[in-house]
């Protein structure tokens, strides 16, 4: 389902069958939008006073109230409000309609409306809207539930757009930051005359190992340093292609007349070495960074 | 033009420092001159100094292998010092890793690494 | 793939082992201006020596063209080594790590394909060979 929705790159046939299919899949007909419609007028005549009960709602709350800089910002969303509000009941739901919601949800997420604060919110809405719905139809009980019903279900797409938004700028946002994280400049310490440490943390993927090879062989060069621990003990895994340009990059160090340690390998990262045709014979590894070290002294004594 | 590398006499060891690029045939006169001054000067030690090479491909990494087990057979030991970072990143991607000889970081660490052996 | 705006094709005629070194010092020359990291340089212009080396060492002569590709998205540098001689009979041979016909380790051509990020091979027997390869800059 999540999938129907948020696939915005398919083509364009497809995606108005996935729309389709997300209205039936809230079982919304076009009963429930004719019945909807019939609200708009009162929606009109009361769209006001909902929206202004509603602000003082939420600014009684602090989370809330932080969320608005000053009256003019408020009114300017009241107004917001209201178009959303007569939306909601005109009941277009049409592939326009579902953009826009889509919209809101990625500005709600950029200015830190939390899923909390949105779903409360909407819920204030339905349940004011549901009293007067109840009030206006006083002697028709059952038509009056109905129409609450079937507001309840476009009520619940128009949420499941948003929220689906909001995981969508969420994952962007932590891809965003995975990017970041594997473009962090990997610190090469000296940490005596000849002796390199390499620490790395985070994400090693190929574009990282790429940099760390050249960060580690110019450390050589610069450092005039004989011996580097690789220490990958904070690197949760790595894939063949990157266990196979470590094992370049040690290589390399021994032509430039430097050796290397590998310290820190966690089970995944060994299996990823023994994978690729890597046994502890052919290099220098180390349990951990004092083993690493130990062996560094010893290699550099001989 | 030929290039014409010098090879120089530090007491037991002979030190050859490459200054620029060298052509195929440049590298084969190389391995001549030095093999012909091992014997001649009784050297107990080579070192190649490849620092000024920012290309050193399948040829240049076999005839130097080539040197060393030559130089080996008489009894002296030979080292490769001064491969630049991005040179032996080349090497080893090519699948050029130089087993056979011993390499150093400069000129410095190839004397100490030849001092070393004899004792 | 669709290739823009070729500029400035270089061209080295190959003959002796002198031709060699300056189609590699030319290449390494496009792909410091092209601002290829110092590593690419460095394997543009051993890719470059290894195959111009065949010319000299297996076929009477021939020539190294390169020109850059810059398009809207990648900047690369193409490279055609192309040469009159006995060309190669069993090119999936000669793709083999570990064959060799001759003076060379065997690591020729294997190697230089490991190296480049597009390598291309056609020969017709008794005519002469053809590489072309491609090496993209990283973005």
């Amino acid at each position: 389902m999540a999938k129907v929705i948020s696939s915005s790159h398919s083509n364009a046939a497809s995606e108005t069958q996935g729309y389709a299919d997300t209205l039936s899949w809230f079982d919304i007909t076009p009963s429930d939008r004719a019945r909807v419609r019939e609200l708009a007028p009162v929606a009109d005549r009361v769209g006001d006073e909902i929206i202004n009960d509603f602000y003082s709602h939420i600014l009684s709350f602090e989370e809330a109230a932080k969320q608005f800089a000053d009256d003019k910002q408020i009114s300017r969303v009241k107004q917001g409000q209201k178009r959303y509000f007569q939306e909601l009941v005109s009941a277009d739901l049409d592939e326009a309609y579902a953009e826009d919601r889509r919209r809101i949800g990625s500005i709600h997420e950029r200015a830190g409306i939390t899923p909390t604060l949105y779903i409360g919110s909407y819920a204030f809405y339905l349940q004011r809207l549901g009293h007067l719905v109840l009030d206006a139809m006083e002697d028709d009980p059952a038509k009056a539930f109905g129409l609450v019903l079937s507001l309840m279900k476009i009520a619940h797409f128009d949420m499941a757009l948003a929220l689906e938004t909001y995981v969508g700028a969420r994952e962007k946002t932590i891809e965003t930051q995975q990017r970041q994280m594997s473009e962090l400049p990997t610190p090469v310490l000296k940490l005596r005359d000849g002796l390199l440490l390499i620490p790395v943390v985070g994400t090693l993927d190929s574009y990282r190992a790429r940099s760390l090879t050249v960060q580690m062989l110019e450390g050589i060069r610069d450092y005039r340093a004989r011996a580097v621990v690789l220490d990958i003990t904070g690197v949760d895994s790595v894939d063949s292609a990157v266990a196979n340009h470590l094992i370049q990059t040690m290589t390399a160090a021994r032509l430039m007349g430097a050796k290397s340690i590998l310290t820190g390998i966690s089970a995944d990262v060994a299996q990823a070495l023994v994978k690729i045709g890597v046994d502890g014979e052919s290099m220098n590894t180390a349990g951990d960074l004092q083993q690493g070290m130990e062996l560094a002294d010893k290699l550099l004594s001989a | 033009m030929a290039v014409r590398v010098p090879i120089l006499r530090q007491g037991s060891h002979l030190i050859a420092s490459i200054q620029e690029e060298l052509t195929d045939s440049d590298i084969l006169n190389l391995q001549t001159r030095i093999l012909d001054e091992v014997v001649k000067r009784q050297a107990d030690g080579v070192i190649i100094d490849v620092g000024a090479l920012d290309v050193i491909d399948s040829f240049g990494t076999r005839t130097l292998a080539e040197i060393a087990a030559a130089v080996q057979l008489r009894g002296a030991k030979m080292v490769i010092v001064g491969i630049q970072p991005e040179v032996a990143l080349s090497m080893v991607l090519l699948g050029l890793t130089l087993d056979s000889v011993p390499t150093m970081l400069d000129l410095d660490a190839g004397i100490a690494e030849l001092k070393g052996s004899a004792q | 793939m669709k290739r823009a705006a070729i500029a400035e094709v270089q061209q080295v005629n190959v003959q002796h082992d002198g031709d060699v070194v300056l189609a590699r010092q030319m290449g390494r020359q496009m792909a410091m201006d092209l601002g290829f990291s110092k590593a690419d340089q460095a394997l543009i212009a051993t890719a470059i020596s290894e195959l111009a080396r065949n010319i000299v060492n297996y076929a009477t002569h021939g020539t190294v063209e390169m020109h850059p590709i810059t398009n809207s998205r990648d900047t690369g540098i193409h490279v055609v080594v192309s040469d009159v001689g006995p060309g190669i009979d069993d090119i999936e041979a000669a793709m083999a790590d570990g064959f060799s016909t001759g003076r060379s380790l065997g690591l020729g051509l294997p190697g230089t394909k490991r190296i480049v990020d597009e390598f291309d091979i056609q020969s017709t027997p008794g005519e002469g060979v053809t590489i072309t390869i491609v090496k993209w800059k990283l973005r």
